[in-house]
C-alpha cells in the first residue's frame, strides 16, 4: 500500500519535472532566445498552452501527499516553509505573468508580464534546487549541498527548456523566422558542456555529504549530458533532456530523508475509486494537448 | 492583538479564500450556460452565435485564470499555514481534496487548455466536447472540496488511532449530507450567479442600443431565466443546512463534552457577530433578487425586456451583488463554525502551524498583497472586456484576417 502511493507520487512528480521542465526551462531562457517583441511574443505562445497541462502535475502531488501521506506533507512543505513560501510566490508571478501579457496591447505592461515569466521560471528552479537540498540533507540547508544542488537542478530545468525551445520555435512560414530557435539550440550546446562539468562535482559532494546512492543518481546525469554532446542536434534532445529530468525524482526516491510513509487502505481506496475512472481521459487529453500544440501557432492566441 | 500569528492566518486565509470563492462561483456558473450557447450554435450552423461563445468564453478563461492562482495559494496554504490540521486529520479532511486535484483540476484545466487553443483548430464538435469535459470537472472539482469543507463542519466515517485520525468508511465521508447539501447549495447559487453575470452584462449593452446580431437580446433572456430557475433552490438547498444544527454524530471521540462546553462557551462574541453579518447580507442580496427577477420576467412577458433601461441599469448592477452574497455567504458557514476547526474535535488555534509573527505576517504580505494586485488586475480586465462586447475581446478571432500575419516575420 505504501509502495503504491509511493510509485504514484514518483509518477506525478516525474510527469511535473519532465512536462512542467519544458516550459519552465523556456521561461527562464526568455531573455536570451527572443529579442523582438514578435520572438517574445511566440516563444510566450509555445509556453502558453502547454502550461496548463504541465503544471497540474505539481497540483496532483501536492494534492496526493497531503490525502494519503500527511506525515510528509509536515516533513516537506511545512518544514521547509520559507522555501515552498519562496517556490509558491514564484510559480503565482510566472503564471499572472502568462495568463496576463496578452491582456493589454501596450509594450510596457507586455514587458512588466514577460519579466515576470523569466523572473519566475528563474525562482521556481531554484526553489526546486533548495527543496532537493532540503530533503537529500535530511531536513537542514547546508550550504555546500545547497549550492550544487541548485545549480544541479537550474542546470536540468534550462536544458530542457533549451532542447523545448529548438524544437518548438523552428522556422515555420507565417510564424517567424529561424533565429529564436537556433538561439535555443546553442544555449542547449553550452548547457550540456555546462552540465558535463556541473555534474561530477554535484555527484562529488553529495557522496561526502548525504551518501552514496544520491551522488550514483546524480552521477547518471552525467551520461545523459554526454549522450546529448555526442548527439549534435540529431534529434534526441527531447527525449535526453527528458531523461535528465527524470534524474530528479529518483534522487529523491533514493536520498531523500523522510519519516516512514503511513498509508491509510481507505484513502487510498477513495483515490482509486474516484480518480481511476477518469485517468483514460486525463491521459487522453494530455497526449491531444501536447501534439495540438505542437503545430505553429496563428495570429489569434489567447495568451501571446 | 496583531502579535498573535493565529490572527494574520485566519486572516489570510479568509481574504484568500473570498477571493477564489468569487472566481469559482463565475467559472461554475458561467460554464453551463457556454456549454449550451455553444452548442446551440454549433447544432443550428450560426456563425453569430457562436462569435457571443467567443464572447463570453473570454470572460470566462479570463476568470479562470485568477481561479487558477487562488486555487494555488489556497492548496499550499493549507499545508504552509494549517499544518495541525494535517497533521491529525490529513488521513481524511485531505484525501477528497486529492481526489480533487488528481481527477477533477488535472482534467479541467488540461481540457480548458485544449479548448482555448482549439478555437478554428479542431473539429468543431470535439471543441464542443473539449467544454464539456471543463464544465463536468469543473462541477466534480466543487464537489470533492466541498466533500472536504462538509467534514469540518460535520465529522463523520473517521476513527481515532495514536491521536491521528484515519478514515474508516469513505462512503459515510462522500455521502455526508453537510457535503451534499452544501454542494447543492453551491451549484444552485452558482447558476444564479451566471445567470445574474449574463443578464447583467447584456442588460448593460440593451441600454446602450448595442446589440450585435441579438446576442444580447438572447443573452439577457437566457440570463433571467436561468437565474430565476436557480432563485428558490438557492435558498431551499441552503436553509436545509440548518437540519444538521447540533453536535456531529462522532461528537466525544477527541473531547469530553465538558471540555467542548468549556471552548465554546470562550467563543467571542465578535466573531458571531460578523458571522451574522455575513448571513444578513447574503440573504439580502438574494431579497434584491427576489425582488428584481420577477419584474424582469414580467417585462419579458409584456415584451419591454429590451426597452426598459431603468430595467436594464437594474440588472446590470446584479452581478457585483451575486459575487458578494456568495463571500458573505462562506462568510457565516466558516465563521460560524468558529472556535472549531473540525467540528467538536479540534480547535481553529490548534489546527494552525506552530508560526513565529514575523513568518505570519511575511506570509500575510506577500499573499494577501499579490491577491489583492491580481484579483484587482482580472477584476478590471472583466469590466473591461464585458463593457467592450465582442469585438476584441481575448477569444476573438485575429482582427487582420488570413492575408497578414500577426507575427511579421523577421529578417536581419
Amino acid at each position: 500500500m505504501e509502495s503504491v502511493a509511493v510509485v504514484l507520487l514518483l509518477v506525478l512528480l516525474g510527469g511535473y519535472f519532465v512536462f512542467a521542465g519544458s516550459d519552465i526551462g523556456l521561461g527562464m531562457l526568455l531573455p536570451y532566445a527572443a529579442r523582438s517583441p514578435a520572438e517574445r511574443r511566440r516563444l510566450i505562445a509555445v509556453i502558453a498552452p502547454y502550461f496548463l497541462g504541465s503544471e497540474v502535475w505539481l497540483v496532483a502531488t501536492i494534492g496526493v501527499v497531503a490525502g494519503l501521506v500527511p506525515v510528509w506533507e509536515a516533513a516537506v512543505v511545512t518544514a521547509q516553509w520559507p522555501v515552498f513560501v519562496l517556490l509558491l510566490a514564484a510559480w503565482l508571478g510566472r503564471d499572472a505573468g502568462l495568463w496576463l501579457r496578452g491582456r493589454l496591447p501596450a509594450a510596457r505592461w507586455r514587458a512588466v508580464w514577460d519579466g515576470a515569466v523569466a523572473a519566475g521560471s528563474w525562482l521556481l528552479a531554484v526553489a526546486w534546487g533548495f527543496v532537493v537540498a532540503a530533503l537529500v540533507g535530511g531536513g537542514t540547508l547546508r550550504p555546500g549541498v545547497t549550492l550544487v544542488c541548485v545549480a544541479l537542478v537550474v542546470l536540468l530545468f534550462a536544458v530542457r527548456g533549451a532542447a523545448f525551445g529548438a524544437e518548438r520555435l523552428a522556422a515555420a512560414e507565417g510564424v517567424g523566422g529561424a533565429e529564436p530557435g537556433e538561439r535555443a539550440a546553442r544555449a542547449f550546446r553550452v548547457l550540456v558542456r555546462a552540465g558535463l562539468v556541473v555534474v561530477p562535482v554535484a555527484a562529488g559532494v553529495l557522496w561526502v555529504s548525504a551518501g552514496a546512492a544520491p551522488a550514483v543518481v546524480v552521477a547518471g546525469a552525467e551520461v545523459v549530458l554526454a549522450a546529448a554532446a555526442v548527439d549534435a542536434g540529431r534529434g534526441w534532445a527531447r527525449v535526453l533532456s527528458a531523461l535528465g529530468m527524470a534524474v530528479l525524482p529518483v534522487v529523491l526516491a533514493v536520498g531523500a530523508e523522510l519519516p516512514a510513509p503511513a498509508v491509510e487502505r481507505n484513502s487510498l481506496l477513495l483515490l482509486v475509486a474516484a480518480a481511476g475512472p477518469l485517468v483514460p481521459v486525463m491521459v487522453a487529453g494530455q497526449v491531444w494537448l501536447y501534439r495540438i500544440s505542437r503545430r505553429p501557432i496563428v495570429g489569434s492566441g489567447f495568451f501571446a | 492583538m496583531f502579535t498573535d500569528p493565529l490572527l494574520w492566518a485566519r486572516l489570510q486565509f479568509a481574504l484568500t479564500s473570498g477571493v477564489h470563492y468569487m472566481f469559482v462561483a463565475f467559472t461554475l456558473g458561467m460554464a453551463p450556460l457556454i456549454l449550451v450557447a455553444q452548442g446551440s450554435a454549433l447544432l443550428r450552423r450560426d456563425e453569430a452565435r457562436l462569435a457571443a461563445v467567443r464572447f463570453w468564453g473570454g470572460l470566462y478563461v479570463v476568470n479562470y485564470g485568477m481561479g487558477v492562482l487562488s486555487g494555488l495559494v489556497m492548496e499550499l496554504q493549507l499545508a504552509l499555514n494549517w499544518s495541525g490540521l494535517n497533521d491529525v486529520f490529513g488521513h481524511v479532511f485531505s484525501a477528497p481534496l486529492a481526489v480533487e486535484t488528481v481527477a477533477a483540476f488535472f482534467t479541467e484545466s488540461t481540457f480548458l487548455g485544449l479548448w482555448i487553443f482549439g478555437w478554428d483548430r479542431m473539429n468543431r464538435w470535439l471543441h464542443l466536447a473539449c467544454f464539456g469535459v471543463v464544465t463536468l470537472t469543473a462541477y466534480l472539482s466543487a464537489f470533492w472540496v466541498l466533500v472536504a469543507n462538509g467534514f469540518l463542519k460535520n465529522p463523520v466515517g473517521f476513527a481515532l488511532r495514536d491521536g491521528v485520525a484515519v478514515l474508516t468508511d469513505p462512503v459515510a465521508l462522500v455521502t455526508n449530507p453537510a457535503a451534499l447539501l452544501a454542494f447543492a447549495h453551491v451549484a444552485t447559487s452558482a447558476l444564479l450567479v451566471g445567470g445574474l453575470v449574463m443578464a447583467g452584462v447584456s442588460a448593460y449593452h440593451l441600454r446602450r442600443g448595442n446589440d450585435p446580431d441579438g446576442m444580447f437580446r438572447r443573452g439577457v433572456r437566457r440570463g433571467v431565466a436561468v437565474a430565476s430557475l436557480a432563485l428558490f433552490p438557492t435558498p431551499a438547498a441552503g436553509g436545509a443546512q440548518y437540519s444538521l444544527a447540533g453536535a456531529p454524530p462522532t461528537s466525544g471521540l477527541t473531547l469530553s463534552s465538558a471540555e467542548i462546553a468549556e471552548i465554546e462557551a470562550a467563543r467571542p462574541e465578535s466573531t458571531m457577530v460578523l458571522a451574522e453579518v455575513g448571513n444578513g447580507v447574503m440573504t439580502l442580496c438574494w431579497t434584491v433578487f427576489f425582488l428584481v427577477l420577477p419584474v424582469a420576467l414580467l417585462a419579458w412577458l409584456v415584451r419591454r425586456l429590451d426597452r426598459w433601461r431603468w430595467l436594464h441599469w437594474l440588472l446590470s448592477v446584479m452581478p457585483v451583488l451575486a459575487l458578494l452574497a456568495g463571500v458573505a455567504g462562506w462568510l457565516y458557514r466558516e465563521l460560524g463554525r468558529q472556535p472549531w476547526a473540525v467540528w467538536h474535535h479540534m480547535t481553529t488555534a490548534e489546527a494552525i502551524t506552530p508560526l513565529s509573527v514575523p513568518h505570519a505576517v511575511a506570509s500575510f504580505v506577500v499573499f494577501t498583497g499579490a491577491f489583492a494586485v491580481l484579483a484587482g488586475i482580472t477584476w478590471w480586465l472583466l469590466v473591461r472586456y464585458a463593457r467592450r462586447g465582442p469585438h476584441g475581446g481575448p477569444l476573438a478571432p485575429a482582427p487582420s484576417g488570413d492575408d497578414a500575419p500577426a507575427v511579421p516575420v523577421h529578417t536581419y
